[in-house]
């Protein structure tokens, strides 16, 4: 026989073996490369996407997870990967010594297994390098992320290809070196094949039922695959909890903070010019664009005592916030801080051209995230900087200022502000109309009486500010308000089902399992069926093992998981009792959909003749 | 049961056929055989005669291509799967050539555990366990794992564990087959003991001792009733 007929008709002979791992191989590479090509083309680049959407706080926290999912996954595809080939080539072991005891040479031997793997390996990698770049093609186009799109970077694939092919034949010639290192009696015993432990002597759960019983003890009997899928498994969930967990967790932490900015349910009166600038400078977070050259300062825009007085006299709003808009160019100012043994300077004198907003600290309607303070009744020499300004011209921004015009502001927070992408500061209104001897709002944020008719008071609004002006607008926040949230929905949607394809491949992994399950048990489930067992004894006996992996798995995956992603990737989150049982139904719906599909082999077996079984 | 008869086992024109390739290889053809209760019976012939099809047809481990099949009263030829391993509960016990233990169990988890199928209360279960393990000697072995026993010792197991539930049917395939002669000596004592209760007892055997203990002996030869002695 030739060396490569034997391996190819043995691949051929076992096709459902064959094909549950070259599917699991082909899944995990093709995830894998999906994730890196995906993740190149949205962007891990900061600048890339902080110019032109997000703000850098909110695509910090998004990043971040990309990332941890991206190491996460390429983890659980390396340990996929050795998991199958340890697998595949440890149920070869009998094979190996039936071959042997036969008079075949132990190098031939070697050789036909080995040559098993290239090919098995060799299949895989291509299939899922190919089915990668097409999920990549199909999620890109399909999925509605053509606004991110930029050539592939054809790199990652041989990248993942060498990745993966060493790692499963670094770990699939492990079994086999053991096997020919045997002798072929050796080889032949139950006791090598299944890495069973030497005797029974730990009488596992032994007051349990019988099914709890036969089902603990044979996890306990093959414990090197138990340990290796247990510990798998674990890496999947920890994955799983992390970005779902994570992106629910984000996106209600996100969403909210954005809500606070903003304002929920809040109306902007100004000049229509003005009104429309305010509005795509907040849409500038989802994509937008925004006029650079507008002249916030244009007389025209100037909100007199007589719009003030007309919303004064409207009955039906609740508080309302004058607000002066502006761009001016401001200079960081540099400064020292002290560690325990030197003065360190800190900062260049950068400058930005920044949106520069005057509010009223008392009246404000909004609640802005702030790290340090927002500014107070008496801050009138401080301001707050938005995160991407302050990641951008400043080195410790709580520890510096800026000039605006001769006057210097010291920086007493950092917020995340969606307007202008976070390129913001905030100052005392009253400090910017004396710095612009600008005396009049340009913009009036209105807040409505949660009671009233809200279309009628609109109405009433925009009558009394057409009586003064024709060119005054009452607008709608919630429009911008509402692009915003969903684009960040639709980010965190990304992060939510990008390990999808490593829970196909873990699903995978786990029938593997119960097929080694079946195949080291099944004399016994043939005896315990020729002794009056019902069909359905077999599949509640491999059922009970594939939950006590599962939950084992579950338990350390969590638990990981949930410290992961609160204590590391999300500071301060928002956790409202709906996202925990949106979180905790889409794990049990993993775990469910996990354990269903695993039982397949079990309740195929289950079907067979008692003397097919025993033959 | 649903059909009171006089005889334990009744089969007429018994066909077992397995495919092999294409074609059709008949190892069973066309048995009819009555066998009355408290009979035990001696199932002799060589190798390949169809001894172990047989105690599997009669057993419900595996089904007739053709024929009639009544056991106890029930005809096996029409049951599923879950009527067929209720009456193997039940009714009939099985001793495999090979022992057949279930290694993760102790002996007395392997004499137990058929009566924890059909629910018996668990101090039932451990007094029946005590007294099977005492009548095939091995009392001081309910704790050991099956390979931690000799071959003769996991033979009086699987005794043991076909005796739990009482069944009204022992079938044995080939017992002494793999024992010493001091070994197949004890099950042979065990066999007698059997036959002295007033069970029926089929046994497939090469095993003159065992024959000699029989009150009829069948002898099958390529898959038909050869021959038959009192």
């Amino acid at each position: 026989m030739s060396e490569t007929a034997f391996p190819v008709n043995d691949l051929l002979r076992r096709r459902l073996q064959t094909g549950l791992t070259l599917l699991s191989l082909t899944v995990c590479v093709a995830s894998t490369l999906f994730l890196l090509l995906f993740g190149d083309q949205i962007g891990f680049g900061l600048t890339s996407v902080a110019e032109n959407t997000l703000t850098v706080g909110y695509y910090s926290i998004f990043s971040s997870f990309l990332l941890f999912v991206l190491v996460l996954v390429f983890a659980v595809g390396a340990v996929i990967v050795s998991f199958i080939t340890f697998l595949i080539m440890a149920q070869r072991t009998r094979d190996f010594g039936l071959i042997k005891a036969a008079g075949c040479p132990n190098s031939l031997v070697f050789s036909y297994f080995l040559t098993e793997l290239l090919i098995v390996l060799f299949l895989g990698c291509v299939l899922g390098i190919a089915l990668g770049f097409l999920t990549d093609y199909a999620v890109i186009n399909v999925g509605g992320f053509q606004a991110f799109q930029k050539a592939p970077n054809f790199w990652f694939a041989p990248l993942v290809f060498v990745a993966f092919f060493v790692f499963g034949l670094i770990f699939g010639l492990r079994p086999l070196e053991n096997a020919a290192s045997l002798s072929p009696a050796a080889a032949l015993s139950p006791m090598q094949y299944y890495g069973l432990t030497e005797g029974n002597k730990f009488k596992a759960l032994s007051k349990s039922r019988l099914t709890l019983k036969i089902a603990s003890r044979s996890l306990f009997r093959r414990q090197s695959a138990t340990v290796r899928i247990v510990i798998f498994l674990s890496i999947v969930f920890i994955l799983l909890t992390v970005s779902i967990a994570g992106s629910i967790i984000a996106n209600d932490t996100t969403t909210t903070r954005i809500e606070d900015a903003v304002g929920k349910d809040i109306l902007l009166v100004a000049h229509k010019d003005m009104g429309d600038q305010y509005i795509s400078l907040l849409s500038k977070f989802s994509g937008a664009t925004a006029d650079a050259d507008f002249n916030y300062l244009n007389p025209n825009f100037a909100l007199t005592d007589v719009v003030i007085q007309q919303l004064n006299v409207t009955s039906g709003i609740a508080n309302f916030e004058k607000r002066l808009v502006c761009k001016k160019q401001i200079q960081e100012l540099s400064n020292f801080t002290y560690t325990d043994s030197a003065t360190i300077s800190i900062g260049d004198n950068r400058t930005v051209n920044s949106l520069i907003v005057g509010v009223d600290p008392e009246k404000a309607l909004s609640e802005w995230f702030t790290e340090g303070h927002f500014l107070k009744t008496d801050s009138s020499l401080e301001a707050v900087v938005g995160d991407s300004l302050a990641a951008i011209m400043f080195e410790m921004p709580l520890l510096q200022s800026f000039r605006l015009k001769n006057t210097t502001l010291n920086n007493v927070g950092v917020c995340l502000d969606p307007i202008n992408n976070g390129v913001v500061a905030y100052v005392p209104l009253e400090t910017l109309e004396s710095l612009t001897n600008v005396s009049d709002p340009n913009i009036v944020l209105v807040k409505l009486d949660s009671s009233v008719d809200r279309s009628n008071v609109i109405t009433q609004i925009q009558e009394r500010l057409t009586a003064v002006n024709s060119d005054l607008r009452v607008f709608e926040l919630n429009e911008a308000l509402n692009k915003n949230v969903s684009f960040l929905g639709s980010l965190w949607s990304i992060v939510t089902f990008l390990p999808l394809f490593s829970l196909v491949a873990a699903t995978l992994c786990l029938i593997g399992y119960l097929m080694l399950a079946i195949d080291e048990q099944s004399k016994e489930f043939a005896i315990l069926r020729a002794m009056g067992a019902k069909p359905k004894t077999v599949v509640v006996i491999l059922a009970v093992q594939s939950l006590i992996v599962l939950f084992a798995s579950f338990g350390v995956g969590i638990s990981f998981g949930v410290i992961i992603t609160l204590m590391i990737l999300i500071s301060h989150p928002v956790v409202t009792s709906f996202a925990i049982l949106a979180i905790a139904a889409w794990l049990f719906a993993a775990l469910a959909g996990m354990f269903l599909l695993s039982l397949y082999p079990a309740v195929r077996f289950a079907k067979k003749p008692i003397l097919t079984i025993m033959s | 049961m649903s059909m009171p008869s006089d005889f334990v086992v009744e089969t007429r024109s018994l066909i077992r056929a397995y495919p092999l390739g294409e074609a059709q290889v008949e190892v069973l053809k066309g048995i009819t055989l009555n066998i009355a209760k408290g009979e035990f019976v001696a199932l002799c012939g060589p190798s390949g005669s169809g001894k172990t099809t047989m105690l599997n047809l009669i057993s419900g481990i595996d089904r007739p291509t053709n024929g009639k099949l009544i056991v106890l009263g029930e005809d096996l030829t029409v049951q599923d799967e879950d009527f067929l391993a209720e009456f193997r509960c039940n009714h009939v016990g099985f001793v495999f050539q090979s022992y057949n233990l279930v290694s993760t169990l102790t002996v007395a988890e392997n004499v137990a555990f058929p009566m924890e199928w059909i629910k018996k209360a668990e101090a039932e279960i451990e007094t029946r366990v005590k007294e099977l393990l005492e009548t095939v000697g091995l009392q001081h072995r309910a704790n050991h794992f099956p390979a931690q026993l000799s071959g003769g010792e996991q033979q009086r197991v699987a005794f043991a564990r076909a005796l739990a539930n009482d069944p009204e049917l022992i079938l044995a395939d080939e017992p002494t087959g793999n024992l010493d002669a001091t070994n197949g000596q004890k099950i042979t004592q065990v066999l007698q003991m059997l036959k002295s209760n007033g069970r029926t007892v089929i046994v497939a055997t090469h095993d003159p001792e065992l024959m000699r203990l029989a009150d009829r002996t069948m002898c099958l030869e390529d898959g038909k009733l050869a021959s038959q002695s009192e």
